[in-house]
């Protein structure tokens, strides 16, 4: 019955050096006639790296995933994964990757124990489930319960567990901190980590940015089903050219303030005795309080905030029309807690 | 191949659900009753035989619901729920599923029909001290055939819905048009083509159009083994049987209605989009 192998240990296609992970060329997906959930995406991640894919929710992450995986048919255009093709060779690129879907469920009446040992024999694979287990915190007597008696956090453990049955090559979470304490979020950056150290790709959407922020070597900005950005984190700070605020708070704002004339100073706005200076270059920083000071202020306090990706975020997607805006709104928090279908049927063009 | 895995799962969860249980009681009373009508109703005639002959007419109604209740939900309700996602994130493709599915449901639905059925087997024993054992074993193999077929057509429905409520709609108007209403069908083409009701002796091809449906191909299939396959349908007709008639046409219409849905709900599945 184990026909399939040890499948990933001697993976054929994704051993070929530049052979990308993932690789979407021209992808589009439409809903009937006037949904375009993703719209002639190019896109690839390489092997090896934990790629971040970012978006307002029906951005077309989702929608692209289920493309990857199959769950969906292109409508135009095609899909690689590990060098397989996406709709021909499904077998082969299910035994070598790891989902965690958008608006997954599973089986109430089976314990999270059975979970595990269905998908470890459905793969093929020899896991110890008391290992994976250890490795999304769950113990072994919840492990022994019906799942239908799990918390939404628990749940969620358990959908990871799944996902890295069989040592996947390529690890796809789809929102994978929906649903999860502090904790649990912590838990997914150690686990993506984790694989990125065993030197596998991890492919990770969110909508929550300081998560990709914290974990990701390249991230993908989609709206409105299209790709607007592509790049390292750093890559996009100086593409963007938003450097960091310094905020400083002075006894007295001096009447001749020189601070405009520093290099690499783009905007001085005073408030009361706040003055905001906004910077591009790193060194200006310190030249700014010295002419602060030469010009006679003395600072009381001072705060620098780096641009943070949620201002890069917003700064790609931030003319989105009122429609994406809205879509956050009824997920109440921003652990958006409903991940079901909320891919499909917003992008109206 | 992966759907032995599925199908092993399947049936394991019917067994922690209790289905397979309901299936054997609900068979084993309602069999075991009918067989023993001849005790509750004294001026009935007939022995152990009749008592199976009544058994399959009463499992000829019960068993399509059982079977279609068993699996409509195979696949749709997974698909609802959303753990179709985490079954097809791993190696099984969706045909596979759906074999898996349709082998687990199937046995299920096999294994409660005989055990049922060895119940009301005890029971005729009991009553008629006698059991005619071809008779009684063909019986039992043929509901689990009927049994096997309607989850054949449970699956294909639940592969072509995406929604528990909308595959339910299908299961409910296939056992309506299948069961209750194809007998409609025969009479009504008589009634066009002679312009009267099927009296006492009927025209042969009527019988082959109340054989299309699998509760009439299973009707015609077990009065051919509790009668013998020439007395029952020349009794009908008045004559010899043609060819068309014979047990051999109705075990295949029997199979059609089994693999064809399969088929069509494959087709559907197949391309479905999943979210």
């Amino acid at each position: 019955m184990n026909d399939t192998g040890t499948a990933p240990a001697g993976g054929s296609a994704d051993r070929g050096g530049d052979t990308p992970a993932i690789r979407t060329s021209g992808l589009t997906k439409r809903y009937g006639a006037d949904v375009l959930a993703v719209d002639d995406l190019d896109l690839e991640v390489r092997v090896g790296e934990v790629f971040g894919f970012l978006g307002p929710n029906g951005a077309g992450k989702s929608t692209t995933i289920d493309v990857v995986m199959d769950y969906v048919r292109p409508t135009a255009g095609s899909a690689t994964v590990l060098g397989f093709d996406a709709q021909a060779d499904t077998r082969e690129i299910h035994e070598r990757v790891g989902i965690l879907p958008d608006g997954y469920g599973l089986y109430d009446r089976l314990s999270g124990r059975k979970h595990l040992t269905y998908a470890i024999d459905l793969k093929g694979a020899d896991d110890d489930p008391g290992e994976l287990l250890a490795r999304v915190g769950l113990d072994a007597a919840a492990a022994d319960r019906a799942v239908g008696g799990y918390s939404k956090g628990m749940t969620q453990r358990l959908a990871l567990a799944l996902a890295l049955v069989g040592e996947p090559d390529l690890l796809i979470l789809d929102e994978p901190s929906s649903g999860l304490d502090p904790n649990g979020v912590r838990l997914v950056r150690e686990i993506v980590r984790d694989q990125a150290d065993r030197g596998k790709t991890v492919f990770f959407s969110s909508h929550i940015l300081s998560q990709v922020e914290a974990v990701c070597d390249r991230v993908a900005i989609l709206n409105e089903g299209r790709l607007v950005a592509v790049d390292t984190i750093d890559g996009l700070r100086d593409t963007l050219g938003t450097g960091a605020t310094v905020t400083l708070t002075v006894d007295d704002v001096p009447e001749t303030l020189s601070l405009g004339e520093i290099p690499g100073v783009t905007t001085v706005t005073t408030d009361g005795r706040t003055v905001t200076v906004i910077v591009q270059d790193p060194e200006a920083k310190v030249a700014v309080v010295d002419r602060i000071r030469e010009d006679g202020a003395a600072v009381l306090d001072i705060s620098i905030d780096e641009s943070s990706l949620e201002d890069l975020f917003t700064a790609y997607t931030g003319n989105a029309p009122p429609g994406v805006e809205s879509d956050d709104a009824p997920q109440g928090s921003e652990s958006g807690d409903s991940p079901q279908g909320s891919e499909s049927g917003e992008v109206a063009r | 191949m992966t759907w032995p895995t599925i199908a092993r799962k399947e049936f394991a969860d019917a067994l922690g659900s209790r289905m397979l249980w309901a299936i054997v009681a609900i068979i084993a009373v309602m069999t075991s009753l009918s067989a023993a009508l001849s005790l509750l109703v004294p001026e009935l005639e007939g022995g152990a035989e009749t008592a199976i002959g009544g058994a399959s007419q009463f499992a000829g109604l019960l068993v399509p619901i059982m079977a279609l209740i068993a699996a409509y939900l195979a696949i749709a309700g997974e698909r609802e729920s959303g753990s179709l996602k985490v079954l097809l994130g791993l190696p099984p493709s969706r045909g596979e599923v759906l074999v898996g599915k349709f082998f687990g449901r199937s046995g299920v639905v096999a294994v409660g029909l005989g055990l049922g059925f060895a119940v009301s087997g005890v029971v005729t024993l009991a009553v008629y001290g006698t059991l005619p054992l071809t008779a009684f074993v063909g019986t039992t193999a043929l509901t689990a055939f009927l049994g096997v077929a309607f989850v054949g057509i449970a699956v294909g429905i639940s592969a072509l819905t995406a929604t528990r409520a909308r595959a339910m709609t299908l299961a409910v108007s296939a056992y309506l048009g299948l069961t209750l209403l194809w007998d409609l069908v025969p009479n009504g083409v008589h009634l066009l083509v002679t312009g009267e009701m099927p009296g006492q002796v009927v025209p042969a091809w009527l019988l082959l159009l109340q054989g299309l449906s699998p509760t009439g191909a299973y009707n015609a299939l077990a009065q051919a083994l509790l009668l013998g396959s020439e007395v029952a349908v020349e009794a009908r007709i008045g004559g010899p049987a043609p060819v068309y008639l014979h047990p051999g046409v109705f075990l295949a219409i029997l199979l059609a209605w089994t693999v064809l849905p399969l088929v069509v709900g494959y087709l559907g599945f197949r391309r479905a989009d999943l979210s």
